[in-house]
């Protein structure tokens, strides 16, 4: 383990009121410097920041380390860190540097490109999936996770999506405007 | 409506006992209860209380550190359930461990338990459909198994009893193969759901779409709240708004002053007393201090669930029945059934970007049976028939989407696309050789013999399943939904959670282990009143006709005991 501290801005309100404050210092459950710093460029580059808060402002990494060393067990969790391993090597084989010290261009290319190759997940019904499920392959099993991780955080869950703990009626018919946000529960 | 009288259980002779608290269970409570009956329901887990014990009932998804994961231990604890993917942090403590009560599949069997006060009854689909002459006559017609001893006109009142009390909501369609409930007004559909409707009806003569009919309060019912669309049922509801246990008939057997629940009691075995040739009370293993106690009874309803109240009858041995209590026939054990799922088809709908819905109903669209309901509509493939339940969501996969970065980020904060899905529910034949036997080399945490499961789907139901893709692949593109996926996830029994038989109701002792008013044929103070009772499976969701039974056989059971009979 070790502690690293990433200076990163904290998160945006919807109102665009930021302020600069760092990021709390982050001692990994189970990645490596190395892991941790590529599943932070990964989370970012997939889920940047924008008017609205991007993976990084809601500790996104964060919470996939804990995940990961919380819920996989000792293989599963292996699996993953050579998976991470293997996408750094990929992006130094190419430009002659870890994934998370490239620059947004290159980190880009490098995204189109497992876009391309990898499988893609087969559609679930009530918590089984359906037919036969091709290989994912790391880069969309992590992006799953990332976007997950991204849309249960409470910063995103509360104030970006709509958020409606007690519906009270349900109204089968209501029209989209362009401020209509996925329901978040 | 606390304090359950717990500690009276040390009182041990009661005037009738129940087994289990399910959803069968409480309704023999409460009727037992009301007619006067000192009542011992036993069961074999916790107590949990309507509300107080439902401690996830309200925890956002960042409530909680992993956001709904398992640990290894708990996805270790719960090993055998966790394929159904269902199980979570909000619902893992209403689940059994897996671990301290084995069960040995010899073909895969998903066996789903709850254990504790209220069962399955907190975690049930609520989906609730009448049975009619076509499922009551149906092994009479065609040959398989053997026939009901009931038809519909002898449980129809007792459909109307339980329905008004316990509120089932939905649309009166007038079919005949599916009879209407008395129902609260029905949930909505929403505008996809609706389009696909007016689509499959116009395209298909004689097939309806309509709103699943289901245990969820559209209106405030009986001192109960309506249901406020969170969609979080499985977690115990604040509001009181589906049917479970704990939250209607417990209370009301409470309420009278004759219930008493002995949380943590595994009943070992039925007592049968050879000279006055009637069951005289039950064996239990305290499930906390392994403790063997007997409770005495006249009257004793075996309610543990299907395959539990089986393993009970089984482990009931005596002189009179070495085979276990009641299997003169030999039957008990056998016939074995659940329900076919997870075959249909799904897409996605265009046009309809522009709308959305308020709410998270927990309720989906239903198809009755269209097929083998008449002489036009009959087909030589397969006996029997099917239904579907589906429905119409805006939802995706994000991950999939060959996009990332700022502007894929900001599609995702929206609603995805609508999709669309129906998967069929199929009727499951009683063939004998689908059977639970008595383990005794694999014992339980308490040292007691467990289930081997050998049980399989065969010609008749995979014919069924291959006509439910058919058919919803055909609806669904007459329908107008794009990039149609038919699907038929090669699957086992269990995975219905509607197991069935295995102590089958029959005219013939020789040939049936229960008599029309399910008591054992062999000992009439022993009902059964569970899945285990049924004779065949219909293509539709038991639990409401379990609740019409058990109201039925508890009204029997009281006038027999006051003539003296039993």
């Amino acid at each position: 383990m070790f502690g690293a501290t990433i200076a990163v801005p904290s998160i945006v309100s919807l109102l665009q009121s930021c302020k600069d404050e760092d990021r709390r210092v982050w001692e990994p459950e189970l990645f490596t410097e190395k892991e941790a710093k590529t599943v932070s460029a990964l989370v970012d580059t997939i889920l940047p920041r924008t008017e609205t808060p991007g993976a990084l402002d809601v500790n996104a990494d964060i919470f996939i380390d804990r995940i990961v060393a919380r819920t996989y067990d000792t293989e599963a969790q292996k699996y993953l860190q050579d998976e991470i391993a293997q996408f750094n090597a990929g992006a130094e084989t190419i430009y002659g540097e870890p994934f998370f010290d490239l620059d947004e261009t290159r980190r880009a290319e490098i995204l189109k490109v497992a876009e391309k190759k990898s499988g893609k997940f087969s559609p679930g019904i009530w918590g089984t999936s359906v037919g036969e499920q091709e290989p994912i392959g790391f880069y969309r099993s992590f992006k799953s996770m990332a976007i997950w991780a991204y849309l249960t955080s409470e910063e995103i869950g509360k104030n970006v999506l709509a958020y409606d703990p007690i519906p009270g009626n349900y109204d089968g018919c209501v029209p989209v405007s362009e401020n209509t946000m996925r329901s978040s529960l | 409506m606390a304090n359950y009288n717990i500690d009276a259980a040390k009182e041990t002779t009661y005037d009738a006992i129940v087994i289990g608290s399910g959803i069968s269970g409480g309704w023999a409570a409460k009727e037992l209860c009301e007619k006067g009956l000192k009542t011992l329901v036993l069961e074999r887990g916790r107590i949990v209380e309507h509300v107080v014990d439902y401690p996830t009932m309200n925890l956002d998804p960042w409530d909680t550190e992993l956001r709904g994961n398992l640990t290894p231990e708990q996805k270790e604890k719960h090993y055998k359930a966790i394929r159904s993917g269902w199980i979570g942090t909000d619902t893992e403590h209403f689940w059994a461990d897996d671990k301290a009560s084995p069960y040995t599949e010899k073909k895969p069997f998903l066996w789903l338990r709850a254990h504790q006060m209220g069962g399955r009854s907190l975690l049930w689909g609520k989906q609730t459909y009448r049975w009619s002459d076509l499922d009551f006559e149906a092994n009479a017609e065609d040959g398989h198994g053997v026939d009901w001893p009931i038809r519909y006109k002898d449980i129809e009142s007792w459909y109307t009893y339980v329905e008004k009390y316990a509120g089932i909501s939905g649309e009166a369609l007038g079919l005949p193969q599916l009879p209407d409930s008395h129902f609260l007004p029905p949930m909505e559909m929403n505008c996809v759901e609706k389009h696909v409707k007016s689509r499959i009806e116009k395209a298909f003569e004689g097939r309806n779409v309509t709103i699943g009919r289901c245990a969820h309060l559209t209106v405030p019912h009986n001192g109960r709240g309506q249901c406020q669309n969170r969609n979080r049922c499985s977690r115990g509801c604040p509001f009181g708004a589906y049917f479970s246990s704990n939250a209607v008939t417990l209370p009301a057997a409470h309420a009278t002053g004759n219930l008493t629940i002995r949380p943590f009691s595994i009943v070992q075995s039925v007592i049968y007393d050879d000279t006055r040739a009637k069951a005289t009370g039950v064996r239990i293993i305290d499930a906390e201090t392994n403790e063997a106690i007997e409770y005495s009874a006249k009257v004793i309803f075996c309610n543990a669930s299907t395959l539990s109240t089986t393993q009970i009858l089984l482990n009931s041995t005596s002189n009179r029945f070495e085979n276990g209590l009641g299997n003169d026939s030999g039957e008990l054990g056998h016939n074995l059934m659940d329900h076919t799922y997870r075959v249909g088809a799904m897409g996605t709908v265009d046009g309809f970007d522009d709308k959305y819905y308020k709410g998270r109903r927990p309720n989906g669209i239903y198809i009755p049976r269209y097929r083998n309901i008449n002489a036009a509509t009959k087909t030589d493939k397969f006996v029997r028939g099917f239904g579907y339940q589906g429905g119409a969501g805006r939802g995706g996969n994000p991950a999939n989407t060959e996009a990332f970065g700022a502007d894929f980020k900001e599609s995702i904060l929206k609603p995805g696309p609508w999709e669309f899905f129906i998967t069929g529910f199929a009727e499951c034949l009683p063939y004998h050789e689908n059977q639970v036997s008595l383990n005794s080399e694999v014992t339980d945490k308490w040292g007691q013999p467990t289930l081997t499961i050998d049980a399989e789907f065969k010609e008749n139901e995979k014919a069924i399943n291959k006509q439910i893709q058919e058919d919803a692949v055909e609806m669904l593109e007459k329908a107008g939904v794009k990039n149609v996926l038919g699907f038929d996830n090669d699957h086992s029994p269990g995975w219905g959670v509607h197991e069935m038989g295995t102590a089958r109701m029959g005219r013939d002792p020789k040939t049936s282990v229960l008599n029309s008013f399910n008591q054992v044929h062999a000992a009439k103070n022993v009902f059964v009143t569970d899945g285990a009772c049924m004779t065949s499976s219909s293509c539709v969701n038991p639990s409401l006709t379990y609740m019409a039974i058990t109201a039925r056989a508890a009204d029997y059971a009281v006038s027999e005991l006051k003539k003296g009979n039993i």
